[in-house]
């Protein structure tokens, strides 16, 4: 379930805060970058269609042009969304848990991955360095692929900072079991969830 | 030990995970890895799973994806529902039960153009249960018909749901979305002969409303043609083969952002459709390519082979096989999202029911219906959380209460689906896909 | 067992199902197995169970596998020398001449180098077959004719066919279909006969080329070095023994495929056969320029005009048939 949300509150201690602040702006504007991509990928699209279809004049390379933008959108909200609680999962559990226990399945579950993604941009920054050294190229127009397999490695160490920074939250919550939670995602109730869906949909109509 | 054994303990670790509460994507993503390690060594299991995500992720099929959420969440903004109720009341309002057959049907258009069960319902409990309501329709009814027709935008194309099956699964893109059309539209169909059903018994439930005019009628029409040319983009693309999913899904978007801009959105809102796409989206890859480190360590370990061998080997009749399969998944679904769900489970399902001789498409669209069905069971039937949400006054028992007669139609379509697969596989074969 | 030796257990990986393109490597497992009493198992792992078609290289280099086939199109800056197969209009129609060029040119200094970044060898070729356009319309009996038809092909061929004066459109293999069938494409190059009928094409088109060879690719199999030299020599040696066969095995499997496509393309569509001084034309306007560009775009790296030409020597030695 996508069951969490996250409530900015500055009621902690002032270097998690400011942590928390200060990556929160690079969230936002690396989703912003992804966001816009999309976008440009629509508009992509129709020029795509209609050169085709109207001038007989395809994009050269389209598909080439979509494969290199799609690393925008597959990992630069990476971050982003774990802030907001929009990875999947199934919080059944933790939701039944109270107290100190509940953080403690917390910290468990965000310092694992947390070794897992430190792993994992060693790794894929190798795999980016093996296409810049080899030249690797896209199959039709021959564009570099290495801009692309870069994004992998620098996505994920904004996701490395959020997790770190959720680590310390979860921390400071198992030392202070009742202190007002920062820094770390929110679990809400159904009920909440309902009423986020709703705000969400109501949007501007 | 071998790479079997070592298998089975990575599954039973992911359980382990996902129970814990971590997020889907990295428990399978760690599970993965540590399984890789395991079975090729040090090196290259972590250099392996240091390649996945991108390789897996920058894939034109996949392109698709932002495309179709871009339409959903563009579609709020466009006051496509309100025009496609108010289509459905005018012409569908004398029916026994009329409004909530009007609702159905426009759930059915909105489908067009979302791919999200619990949007649908959020916006149809704005829109629809005050009107049945003000005509005296039971609250039950009216509040099980919008959970219920919410989950209609999954079937129908566009659907983010069906391009994840159809990737995982390596069918074609094309064929998954054409092929849940005619079982969307079963679905509803299904739905109103329910609906007029007990209003034909229980005429107090659901009083037709009468009255309009041909004039009013012909009227309320163009309103819904946005979702007609959306509609008409996709299939024809497909049909006639002028456009890629990802094309189709990028002229849909902008037909729909066209509109929206025409119904006076804003920038800022503009903004955060843009960042709500961008987060959905990155939720969707992050789920893959993690389920596909996982996916990869259950191959180099030989699971999903061994385990259809397994199943086909079982003396019992294939379609009791299934029966037991689709059983797994309704309880699973209870406390899953419908998209880990699937992902997690079907490196390992699919080959075992396709196995048995079930066709892909169809199974496909069986296992979407069945992840639906879930959204409107307890305990978290997210679907009926979301009309509680919105109508605080009619409680969440009675709202569960409401959608129990969905429930048991979307068993019957089930039944349907089973018994005549070809209202799944007809229409893809037909148009040669 | 005929082989005896200790317990070996290889990974290979290779993208979608068994078909024509597998059967070569098919065959190499069944024989590994039967000769060593089962002790060397040659794991094909189908459908990228093991790793993505365009990763295969990397997958070799990180040790996670032990074999893959991969084409050179795919990622023509990850094997530069590779790509002298997709050059346009080269003589390779011929099964023979085909099998020889590509057994000298593997183990040609600038195509090893290729791979040495890989860690990796090439074991033995897939016998890719020639492309031939398949198309509708007016069939293009002289070259002025492909003025102004939208063509499907990619890289080299891409550029040859636009000196011609074509237009160059790109989709996937699985649109072409219905591209031809609603005119949106006059015509697509494909291997011939295999993909042309494996993808339905002659059901929307009227006309084929049977002996343009616009290019054609390379797709070989190849080892880990590693994994190789972990071997005991008996293994070494079967796998030796063993490389004809396998070429045997993928030529007869297409051949099998054109004995019953050819009849059946004949008997539908019309079949465009350029005379000899039509070819060397084609090769002089198209060809050569685009060869030209693709030596001195190289010339850095290694000496492309040398690869070209033992790949003209060899068609050129052959017995005319
Ligand atoms: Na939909
Ligand atoms: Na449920």
């Amino acid at each position: 379930m996508q069951t969490h949300h996250v409530t900015q509150s500055s009621d902690g201690p002032p270097a998690l805060v400011g942590a928390d602040r200060w990556l929160s702006k690079l969230e936002d504007f690396f989703a912003l970058l992804a966001s816009l991509c999309i976008f440009a990928l629509m508009i992509l699209g129709i020029w795509q269609v209609l050169g085709r279809q109207l001038f007989n004049a395809p994009i050269s390379g389209y598909i080439d042009l979509v494969e290199l933008s799609m690393a925008t959108f597959a990992f630069m909200a990476v971050a982003y969304c774990q802030r907001l609680g929009g990875h999947v999962r199934m919080d059944l559990f933790v939701r039944m848990a109270k107290g100190r226990l509940r953080w403690v399945m917390e910290l468990i579950t965000t310092v694992l991955p947390l070794l897992l993604i430190a792993v994992l941009i060693y790794y894929s920054w190798e795999h980016f360095v093996r296409a810049y050294d080899s030249g690797d190229s896209t199959i039709d127009m021959e564009y570099p692929v290495w801009p692309s397999k870069l994004l992998v490695p620098l996505s994920f160490s904004l996701l490395f900072l959020r997790l770190l920074i959720e680590t310390f939250g979860y921390w400071r919550l198992i030392l202070h079991p009742d202190a007002t939670p920062v820094a770390v995602p929110q679990i809400l109730t159904e009920e909440e969830i309902a009423r986020k869906e709703i705000e969400d949909s109501k949007g501007g109509a | 030990m071998d790479s079997f054994t070592i298998g089975i303990i990575g599954v039973i670790a992911l359980i382990f995970m996902v129970f814990m509460g971590m997020r889907v994507f990295l428990a399978a993503a760690l599970v993965g890895t540590l399984g890789l390690v395991s079975i090729i060594g040090w090196e290259s299991g972590l250099g392996m799973a240091g390649t996945i995500p991108h390789s897996k992720s920058v894939s034109y099929t996949l392109s698709v994806l932002p495309m179709f959420i871009l339409i959903g969440f563009l579609a709020f903004h466009a006051g496509i529902t309100e025009a496609l109720f108010d289509a459905g009341r005018k012409w569908l309002g004398w029916l026994p039960g009329g409004l909530a057959v009007a609702t159905v049907v426009a759930a059915t258009g909105f489908a067009a153009v979302s791919g999200a069960s619990t949007a649908t319902a959020a916006v149809f409990a704005r829109t629809a249960i005050p009107d049945m309501l003000k005509y005296g329709y039971n609250r039950q009814l009216a509040a099980g018909v919008v959970a219920a027709g919410g989950t209609l935008a999954t079937l129908i194309p566009p659907s983010a749901i069906l391009v994840i099956y159809a990737i995982i699964v390596e069918q074609s893109v094309g064929a998954l979305l054409v092929a849940g059309f005619l079982p969307g539209i079963v679905s509803a169909l299904i739905y109103v002969l329910l609906i007029v059903g007990i209003s034909m018994v229980r005429p107090e439930m659901g009083p037709p409303l009468k009255g309009f005019t041909w004039s009013q009628r012909v009227k309320s029409v163009p309103g819904t043609f946005p979702i007609i040319v959306v509609v008409a983009i996709i299939f024809t693309a497909m049909y006639e083969g002028w456009a890629t999913p990802t094309e189709a899904g990028a002229l849909g978007a902008s037909v729909v952002f066209v509109m929206a801009m025409a119904k006076g959105m804003k920038l800022g809102t503009l903004r955060d459709a843009l960042m709500e796409t961008a987060k959905l989206t990155v939720m969707i890859f992050s789920i893959i390519w993690g389920v596909l480190v996982f996916v990869r360590f259950l191959g180099f370990a030989g699971l999903p082979d061994a385990f259809a061998r397994w199943v086909v080997s079982l003396p019992f009749e294939p379609l009791y096989i299934l029966i037991g399969i689709l059983l797994f998944y309704a309880i699973l679904g209870m406390f899953m999202d419908a998209i880990g769900m699937l992902l997690l489970t079907l490196p390992v399902v699919y080959p075992a029911v396709i196995g048995l001789g079930y066709d892909p498409i169809w199974f496909g669209i069986i296992v979407v219906k069945m992840a639906e069905i879930c959204l409107i069971t307890p305990p978290i039937g997210l679907n009926c959380f979301v009309v509680n949400g919105v109508r605080p006054d009619i409680p969440l028992n009675q709202v569960f209460k409401g959608v129990g007669p969905f429930f048991i139609a979307d068993v019957a379509t089930i039944a349907v689906l089973i018994a005549f697969p070809e209202i799944i596989t007809w229409l893809p074969k037909m148009m040669n896909m | 067992a005929e082989v005896d030796g200790p317990e070996v257990n290889w990974r290979y990986s290779v993208w979608g199902n068994p078909r024509a393109f597998t059967a070569g490597i098919e065959h190499l497992a069944a024989q590994l197995k039967e000769k060593t009493g089962g002790k060397f198992t040659f794991n094909i792992g189908y459908g990228e169970q093991f790793s993505r078609d365009r990763e295969n290289l990397d997958s070799i280099k990180l040790g996670a596998i032990d074999g893959a086939s991969f084409c050179n199109f795919y990622h023509p800056g990850k094997n530069p020398a590779f790509m002298v197969f997709s050059l346009p209009f080269l003589p390779l129609g011929d099964w023979d001449v085909n099998v020889a060029a590509r057994q000298k040119l593997y183990a040609h200094p600038a195509l090893q180098k290729d791979m040495d970044q890989w860690n990796a060898f090439v074991y033995a070729g897939a016998v890719m077959p020639q492309y031939e356009f398949m198309g509708n319309g007016e069939p293009p009996k002289n070259l002025e004719d492909w003025k102004g038809k939208r063509v499907r092909a990619g890289g080299g061929i891409g550029d040859a066919m636009e000196k011609l004066g074509a237009r160059k459109t790109t989709t996937t293999a699985t649109e072409v279909y219905t591209s031809l069938q609603r005119g949106s494409m006059d015509a697509a190059s494909f291997p011939y006969t295999y993909s042309h009928a494996a993808y339905k094409i002659p059901e929307v088109s009227a006309w084929f080329t049977s002996n343009m060879s616009p290019g054609t690719s390379a797709c070989p199999t190849v080892f880990s070095k590693t994994s190789y030299e972990k071997l005991p020599p008996q293994y070494k040696q079967l796998l030796e023994d063993l490389r004809p066969e396998v070429y045997e095995v993928q030529v007869q499997a297409y051949k099998d495929i054109d004995a019953k496509n050819l009849p059946e393309f004949r008997e539908k569509l019309f079949e465009v056969v350029y005379t000899p001084e039509q070819l060397e034309e084609l090769r002089k306007i198209a060809a050569k320029p685009v060869w030209d560009e693709w030596v001195e775009a190289n010339k850095d790296r290694f000496d492309g005009q040398e690869l070209i030409d033992m790949i003209v020597e060899i068609a050129n030695s052959a017995p005319k048939k």
